[in-house]
């Protein structure tokens, strides 16, 4: 627990301690009172970085969310050969960053990449470059990766949930004559409701933070039109070296996270009986 | 008719599933294909392989790369399971003082951004000398790695019953002992899974490496940009690369299944 607190804490607490002072060339120099925020807060790039984090999450998550309900109904109906179908679903979800992004340059490079010569040129929807060099597109082959690595993850947590739900209400349900659709408007959402609020908050938790995929497939462009919180508070810290804004924008995130992180633990705890 | 619905219904999931692994085998066959043949359009399927990028990888010193990736991921992981483990037993086991507060600061450790906690990291690793250095780098990794083995450890310690350590507890066995002998074994599996998943995100970890680490410590992922060279990018030698990157996980995947839901999870879904 006290490694827990040095390594977790003393982090925080110094990047509170730098928010709240003028810090030059890395030497923290005065008291600066909420001046870093002010300065945070009164930058477009800021917003338009949240926007983009925005976007990116409201695309990403209800289709990984749909897709996964939809994928473990489907696992569900005593489909065979698990044991193999199950270890593949999991690959992508515990796959390296750096081999998703190897994966995903080679899949969508201009010209020669099989997704671009095939899919992207042949319906006309660019030609000539990757549409991760498309300013338009570019935020649109993230979301794209993203559902591929995750929707199996959504698809195998739901699957998991489905498994573990008591036999009795569908035995019921079906001496009673309720159609199949019946059973699972009544039955299984209800049911499954808690464990899928779960899931759904820690993805979007997850996909709001996302850094390494977009870092290294796109590096936030091209110019700033993928650049998401986490790519923008990076680049402020180690391109700009403007350390001042960027702890002032790292603990408004910690803020919102402690506030998401909350959320899954009482939904967890009340709803589900987890912990 | 019931036998069909299920034949159609595993096409489905197994179609699914060749689709979630579909670029890992473009990626694999990449290793392989001549240099020639790889920007061709429209893209090749067949080809004679070749091991010239394998050899240019091997020629490069990657292995190396793949030595201190194992030695990163190996030993932050051994540390976590010493200090974790009975950190995760004593939240399961003993009234501790406003353990739901710690449990919940546990939990955001976790789910926080890595790139808010890798500024104050590097601002301080700078000041004392702590950058680059293997010292350095898998401190930094207790933060999401140990907070992630506490939390879900301590979801299979609280699926033990306490009958058999109360029973030996009143047999007159001394609380250590009780430990290593009842406990312990007892927790086996749950210590492998989640340790095995420490393994993984270290293993597969990016943004620290890449901030903390550097010239000695430079990790496998890390590596990876040396293949983008000014002659271009050398796509052979970076599917190499990748795939080696994945053959530790696919070989995990295959052992944790079940576990791997309840782990990302954090213990909330039981696999």
């Amino acid at each position: 627990m006290l490694t827990l607190v040095v390594v977790a804490l003393v982090p925080f607490l110094y990047t509170v301690y730098l928010s709240l002072h003028e810090i030059r060339h890395a030497q923290v120099g005065d008291w600066a009172g909420l001046a870093n925020y002010r300065t945070l807060l009164a930058n477009p790039r800021f917003w338009h970085s949240a926007g983009i984090s925005l976007l990116f999450v409201a695309i990403a998550v209800p289709l990984e969310f749909g897709l996964g309900l939809t994928g473990a109904l489907i696992l569900n109906q005593g489909v065979r050969l698990r044991a193999i179908i199950v270890p593949a679903l999991f690959v992508p979800t515990m796959m390296a960053p750096v081999v998703v992004a190897i994966l995903w340059k080679i899949m969508l490079a201009g010209s020669w990449g099989l997704l671009s010569y095939n899919v992207i040129e042949r319906f006309g929807i660019l030609t000539g470059t990757s549409v991760l060099a498309s300013p338009s597109l570019a935020l649109y082959a993230l979301v794209l990766v993203d559902v591929w690595q995750w929707t199996p993850f959504m698809m195998l947590a739901f699957f998991a949930g489905l498994q573990s739900l008591p036999l009795t209400p569908y035995r019921a349900a079906a001496v009673d004559g309720a159609s199949d659709l019946q059973a699972f408007r009544r039955l299984t959402l209800p049911l499954m409701a808690p464990l899928m609020a779960v899931i759904g908050l820690l993805r979007l938790i997850d996909a709001f933070k996302v850094f390494d995929t977009i870092f290294l497939l796109t590096g936030g462009g091209p110019g700033t039109a993928t650049e998401s919180t986490s790519l923008f508070v990076y680049k402020t810290v180690f391109d700009f070296w403007d350390l001042g804004p960027a702890s002032a924008t790292a603990v408004v995130i910690w803020i919102m996270f402690f506030a998401f992180a909350n959320g899954f633990y009482q939904i967890a705890r009340r709803r589900l009986g987890a912990f | 008719m019931r036998s069909s619905r299920v034949i159609l219904f595993t096409l489905l999931a197994a179609a699914w599933a060749a689709l979630a692994i579909f670029p890992v085998l473009w990626m694999a066959a990449m290793t392989v294909k001549p240099e020639a043949l790889m920007f061709a359009r429209p893209p090749v399927w067949w080809f004679t392989p070749t091991l010239e990028h394998v050899h240019y990888v091997v020629a490069e010193g990657f292995a190396w790369s793949l030595v201190r990736s194992l030695m990163v991921a190996g030993l932050s992981t051994l540390l976590i399971v010493i200090i974790g483990t009975p950190a995760a037993y004593a939240f399961a086991r003993f009234s501790i003082p406003r353990r739901d507060d710690l449990l919940l600061f546990v939990l955001a450790t976790r789910l926080a951004p890595p790139v808010a906690l890798v500024i104050p990291f590097y601002l301080i690793y700078a000041r004392i000398g702590l950058l680059d250095t293997y010292a350095g780098l898998i401190l930094a990794y207790l933060t999401f790695n140990l907070s992630f083995y506490v939390w879900v450890l301590w979801s299979f310690c609280r699926d033990l019953p306490p009958d058999l350590e109360e029973a030996a507890r009143a047999d007159g066995y001394p609380r250590i002992r009780v430990l290593l002998h009842v406990v312990l074994p007892l927790l086996r599996p749950g210590i492998i899974a989640t340790s095995m998943l420490c393994f993984i995100f270290a293993w597969n970890e990016f943004l620290y490496a890449f901030m903390l680490g550097g010239k000695a410590v430079e990790t496998l992922p890390v590596a990876v940009p040396k293949l983008i060279t000014s002659q271009g990018v050398k796509w052979g030698e970076l599917s190499v690369v990748g795939i080696s990157a994945l053959i530790p996980i696919l070989a995990a995947v295959f052992v944790l299944q079940r576990h791997i839901v309840r782990g990302l999870t954090m213990g909330a879904v039981k696999g």
